[in-house]
């Protein structure tokens, strides 16, 4: 025990060191902060392998978004610097106001918006009646429709987004959002069923009988006793849907070609077409997209996961 | 009065489109289902009237939205859509129509054949190209899509355990690692793949900018068939990693501590202990987890469609990517018939490796056992 604690004093030592060699290189090299951090990246290691490898995978998850960050704030006669510095040292919000004034910001976004609450709230409509038959009973069909449900889950894009783009054709609903709506509803509904059943099956059947030996009915005790303590599961389908078709790019550039009916993403890939002013706008946009869904991720995350795993994995 | 593209005209517009929507789905399953309900349970007299009344609107909008649709890709294998005849096939025919028959078995023989030879007057020449370049054959676009996959999977599972073997020890600052490491998984994967694409831009991307500061030269990423498969699978390992650690994580906090202690009174050593404990205890997790993301990962389009675009010359697609560009992309002649059968094609291969893998690997039993 002596011998760990001295070799851990060693170790933290020589880490400790090697950050102020860094430090020092850094106040010799005109301020260029490199050399810190290189030293302090290899004292860590010496000192704590294990953090050294979390540190260093959490700066490879989240460095590139906050490059995105940081394009956002840069000026635009400063777009294309190389440097690679977080803040840039002219920061402005110049591109989130002409991501406003030049672009067709809002309109896209509330296009995104109408589409995927109309998908999400018929998802969970649909669903959660759908999804208790499955788990509070056993009649005949129910197998081969639940293997038929985890099936769709294989099936390719390209093999539903050809006959719906014809089928849209067809019905003249090219660059309408209602085509993109029935697109985006053909694949939630088979996810929202599935998750929404894992959550039904753990919660006990003894719930609803003791609510029966009460006088109340089947779909009363439904009603009155499974849905509410569902609640987390409706609002997990929900952000699940809400998730899935609000960045939908594919079907979206294939169903919507038109300017006036874009939503976000195919606004967004047309501005980083090439290394221009639009960048800025890009970043500017996606920082405004992301951090409301970043922010009800990290929120539901918990919920999220457990969502996720109860369609998967026995509760 | 507009601003940024919307104004009260076009909300209200949309508005008086999607609000009907709801309130026709949400009062007509209400109806429906009353209606069903009686006739299955006064008329029928089936005692299942109850489960199938509920199902009623899903499996309606199931029906209408996927089996329909997925029925009519079958026909389309069977028919010579493609641009040039796309008039054909839509109510109002505008213009001539040069098709003798919209739908035949000699459509679907051609287009089937077409995914696997190339054929002329009769006689095989070699293997089919399902886009421009010989590079974009079946077997090639195979083996690729076999790589991807397996690269993908065996990156995810490899890291995603690894971190989280280090994050179930007693360490601190665990849920700052935890939020950062999940965030890749919390971006909408469109702004992921749209940025990654700039960052290996060969003169402004950040990871050119890094290799030069290194002293390194310049690398253009994506004018090179392998780098850009390099590319695209990195930002896809990026991408994929989270989901595995969460889920194992969870996996692995819910092994007992005494299993572990037992272990070590036994004088296993940790090695023995991971290979002894905890994998057999993680198999619950790890089978389906590992099916879900072959299967994902299979399917998954977006990255090369939006990183590579499936370029330089055809060399980073893989069977969906090249789907996707034989029907809608910008130099085929969107032969939409030929790419029904193609996706069929691809369909059958997924599902007959996801049905070979479940039901040797026991994985996913428990969704439909209950």
């Amino acid at each position: 025990m002596n011998i760990r604690n001295s070799s851990n004093q060693i170790r933290l030592g020589l880490g400790v060191v090697l950050a102020i060699v860094g430090l020092i290189f850094t106040l010799v090299n005109q301020m260029n902060w490199f050399w810190f951090m290189g030293g302090a990246w290899v004292g860590l290691l010496i000192w704590q392998p294990t953090h050294w490898v979390l540190v260093s995978y959490s700066i490879i998850s989240v460095y590139p978004i906050l490059r995105v960050v940081s394009i956002s704030l840069r000026p635009t006669s400063n777009l294309l610097s190389r440097s690679l510095a977080i803040i840039p040292p002219d920061a402005t919000f110049q591109s989130y106001v002409s991501l406003f004034l030049e672009e067709k910001f809002l309109l896209w976004i509330w296009n995104s918006f109408s589409i995927t609450m109309v998908v999400s709230s018929v998802g969970v409509i649909v669903a959660s009646t759908g999804a208790y038959a499955f788990s509070r009973w056993r009649f005949p069909g129910r197998r081969p429709a639940l293997i038929f449900l985890l099936t769709t889950q294989m099936i390719p894009a390209g093999m539903l987004i050809i006959p719906i783009f014809v089928i849209v054709a067809q019905l003249q609903l090219t660059n309408n959002i209602i085509g993109l709506m029935l697109a985006y509803i053909a694949t939630a509904i088979p996810f929202s069923i599935w998750i929404l059943k894992g959550y039904y099956d753990t919660i006990p059947p003894d719930l609803e009988e003791a609510a029966m030996v009460d006088g109340c009915n089947r779909l009363e005790s439904f009603w009155r006793i499974i849905l509410p303590l569902s609640t987390p599961a409706l609002s997990i389908v929900f952000l699940f849907n809400f998730l899935g078709s609000w960045s939908e790019f594919i079907v979206a550039k294939v169903i919507l070609q038109a300017n006036s009916t874009q939503t976000w993403p195919l606004g967004f890939n047309e501005m980083i077409g090439t290394f221009n002013t639009d960048w800025g706008k890009y970043a500017a946009g996606s920082v405004i997209v992301t951090i409301p869904v970043l922010l009800l991720f990290l929120w539901q995350s918990r919920y999220l996961i457990s969502g996720l795993t109860l369609g998967s994995v026995k509760g | 009065m507009e601003f940024s593209g919307l104004d009260l005209n076009t909300v209200i517009q949309t508005l008086t489109k999607i609000l009907p929507i709801l309130v026709g789905v949400l009062v007509g399953s209400l109806v429906l289902q009353f209606a069903l309900y009686q006739f299955l349970s006064k008329v029928v007299k089936t005692k299942h009237a109850l489960p199938y009344t509920l199902l009623a609107p899903a499996a309606i909008a199931i029906v209408a939205f996927l089996i329909y649709p997925l029925g009519y890709n079958v026909l389309l294998a069977f028919s010579d859509l493609k641009r040039s005849t796309f008039p054909c096939y839509s109510p109002v025919a505008i213009g001539e129509c040069e098709l003798t028959h919209l739908y035949g078995l000699d459509y679907g023989f051609e287009n089937f054949r077409d995914v696997f030879f190339r054929v002329r007057d009769g006689e095989i020449l070699g293997w089919g190209r399902l886009l421009r370049t010989a590079d974009s054959t079946f077997p090639i676009l195979l083996q690729r899509t076999a790589l991807w996959t397996g690269l993908n999977v065996i990156f995810h599972f490899t890291i995603g355990l690894g971190l989280a073997l280090l994050m179930n020890q007693k360490i601190r600052f665990k849920a700052i690692y935890r939020s950062l490491i999940v965030l890749p998984w919390a971006i909408p994967s469109v702004i992921t793949a749209l940025t990654w694409k700039q960052e290996f831009h060969a003169q402004y991307g950040f990871v050119n900018v890094m290799i030069s500061s290194f002293g390194g030269q310049p690398i253009s990423w994506l004018d090179d068939p392998v780098l850009a498969f390099v590319a695209v699978v990195f930002v896809n390992v990026w991408l994929g990693v989270p989901f595995y650690m969460v889920m194992l994580l969870g996996g692995l906090q819910s092994i007992p501590a005494d299993f572990y202690e037992a272990a070590h009174i036994d004088g296993a050593n940790a090695r023995q202990s991971f290979w002894a404990i905890t994998l057999p205890m993680l198999r619950p997790i790890i089978i389906p987890a590992v099916t879900l993301d072959v299967i994902w990962t299979f399917n998954k389009l977006d990255i090369i469609f939006i990183i590579s675009g499936g370029g330089p010359q055809e060399k980073t697609n893989i069977l969906v990517s090249a789907l996707f560009n034989a029907a809608f992309g910008p130099s085929a002649t969107q032969q939409l018939g030929f790419a029904a059968a193609f996706s069929i094609v691809i369909f059958f291969i997924l599902f007959i490796f996801a049905v070979v893998w479940i039901t040797s690997s026991g994985g996913l039993k428990e969704v439909y056992d209950r």
